[in-house]
């Protein structure tokens, strides 16, 4: 089933042009790759699904994103706290706040008041459990989180972003800041975690989206060049530009 | 010439500046401290002016000090801080916000006896205040809005932008965003900034010259309609008005002033440092 649904989005930043005319459907419960050169639109276009781009002045966007059979972007969707709860963001850089591990995964929950006091303990487990990061931080949970390593801390924003219990986590680049074998390891994760979420990760590592994804898409200059299953894609390409790419003929 | 010669003389000319910036520091509080000393008793920091002001002490100046610069900040930091976060999170950069800056900025370079004057047709005149302590307060809180705003502002401007795009992608509203995510992280910061104005409205005599200092009074004041000595209008009084009276005095009164405003600087560099080991990134 479709999770995400876009129809011909567009978006621009004043005059320019980031995205055109994208249609895209992201299957639920699967991994989604986006993939694509620096400037491509890709960052911009996972930004359109939790509507982060809000925040830029100057971003004019038309079309249609339909999560849940629900238009985000018609004008009288307005609830971008339900939208934002729905759809969890990891981003670039592992960036837990500077407080406790605990602090940190229960950071959203204690805002919205979502829950009593007493369950926050089990969901700080259970968040941490599902990173598999319980193990090693169990002792250790009311530690700063900035003195963690980087794959912990990337994990623990995981975990935070888990505990508001989204559909959908959309990850842009979660592992370039990380090493090779921290990368190997938050793609196992994501394995697991597809059994819940509907993922979709922005990456420029392109053995990253095809080791880890189920579907991919290659986007140049703002348009959707090539959709389709990952080893479809990275066999036989349809396109000559997405061949170039992933061959590494690109520029 | 030889690199390391220019090395030297650049290296000498740097630091002989540094010490420019120092010795008038050491001078000023080592004639203060020098003279002034023997001046400090118990009885001087508690007890009423007698005498004409020649005897005594100067308890009712370091009292009226004190509610002047305890009620100002009430006032300005709560505005302050709100402007702030208006202008730093919610206001886009439009002609009307630069003009709010300029505005800001060179509030900060009035004179502050412009601010005096104004205090003096705004609160006491037109307000009715009277010449009272909430007059003066209210002008020094106006006198310290720029350095309040302008120092929430850059504390405010330091919390990385990470903070408010994982906080907003948790699902939090605008508010609290700021609420939660911004505040707690430029507090040390804003403190900081409030202390310091509160150490230079302490020591200021211009804004409170029209609108609330008294020369003389036997009574503490009994409310914040009363007028109350201060201690920089009272050093101003003891050190022109009055003849014969010991030089002592006026240095140990000058004594607690720097005393005051230098065991503020002190705290506010405790309080950073202390939420800045709990709170940093």
């Amino acid at each position: 089933m479709s999770k995400i649904i876009t129809n011909n989005l567009s978006l621009w930043y004043g005059g320019f042009q980031a995205l055109k005319k994208i249609n895209l459907a992201f299957q639920e419960k699967r991994i989604t790759s986006i993939i694509g050169p620096s400037g491509c639109g890709k960052s911009t276009l996972l930004r359109v699904f939790n509507r982060m781009n809000d925040l830029i002045d100057g971003v004019r966007i038309e079309g249609e994103v339909l999560i849940d059979s629900a238009d985000i972007l018609d004008g009288d969707f307005s609830d971008l706290v339900k939208l934002r709860k729905k759809v969890g963001m990891v981003f670039q850089r592992p960036n837990p706040f500077p407080l406790s591990v605990y602090e940190n995964i229960i950071f959203g929950l204690k805002v919205h008041h979502l829950v009593e006091k007493s369950e926050r303990e089990q969901i700080v487990r259970e968040s941490l459990e599902s990173v598999m990061l319980w193990n090693d931080l169990k002792d250790k949970l009311h530690r700063n989180a900035l003195g963690l390593s980087l794959e912990q801390k990337q994990r623990l924003c995981i975990a935070r972003a888990i505990a508001v219990e989204p559909d959908i986590l959309l990850m842009d680049e979660p592992c370039s800041a990380l090493d090779p074998q921290a990368t190997l390891k938050i793609e196992g994760l994501m394995q697991r975690l597809k059994n819940d979420y509907t993922i979709v990760i922005v990456t420029h590592n392109m053995q990253q989206a095809a080791r880890a994804s189920d579907d991919a898409g290659f986007m140049l200059l703002g348009e959707l060049i090539e959709f389709d299953r990952t080893v479809e894609m990275f066999t036989a390409p349809k396109d000559k530009r997405t061949e170039d790419y992933i061959t590494g003929r690109y520029g | 010439m030889r690199t390391t010669t220019k090395q030297k003389i650049a290296f000498s000319v740097l630091f002989l500046s540094t010490l420019m910036v120092i010795l008038p520091v050491v001078f000023v509080l080592g004639t203060i401290i020098k003279n002034g000393w023997q001046g400090i008793s118990w009885e001087f920091l508690t007890s009423m002016p007698r005498d004409g002001m020649r005897q005594g002490g100067i308890y009712p100046a370091i009292v009226g000090t004190v509610y002047l610069v305890s009620l100002s900040i009430v006032f300005s930091l709560p505005i302050g801080v709100m402007a702030a976060i208006y202008l730093n999170e919610y206001a886009r950069d439009n002609l009307l916000t630069r003009l709010i800056r300029l505005a800001i900025v060179n509030l900060a370079g009035v004179s502050s006896v412009v601010y005096g004057l104004f205090g003096l047709a705004l609160f006491v005149t037109f307000m009715k205040f009277g010449v009272s302590i909430l007059s003066g307060a209210l002008t020094l809180a106006i006198m310290n809005l720029p350095v309040i705003i302008t120092a929430s502002r850059e504390s405010l401007a330091n919390v990385p932008y990470q903070f408010r795009e994982v906080s907003l992608s948790l699902g939090l509203s605008r508010w609290q965003t700021i609420r939660h995510s911004v505040l707690p992280f430029a507090i040390p910061g804003i403190l900081t900034g409030a202390i310091l104005s509160l150490a230079r409205a302490a020591g200021e005599t211009a804004p409170i010259l029209f609108t609330v200092a008294a020369f003389y009074l036997p009574k503490l004041p009994a409310s914040i309609f009363d007028q109350a000595m201060a201690l920089p209008y009272h050093l101003y009084i003891i050190s022109t008005q009055i003849p014969n009276i010991a030089v002592k005095t006026r240095y140990a009164t000058a004594m607690v002033l720097v005393g005051i405003s230098f065991t503020m600087n002190i705290f506010a560099v405790i309080i950073r440092s202390r939420l800045r080991k709990k709170k940093k990134w």
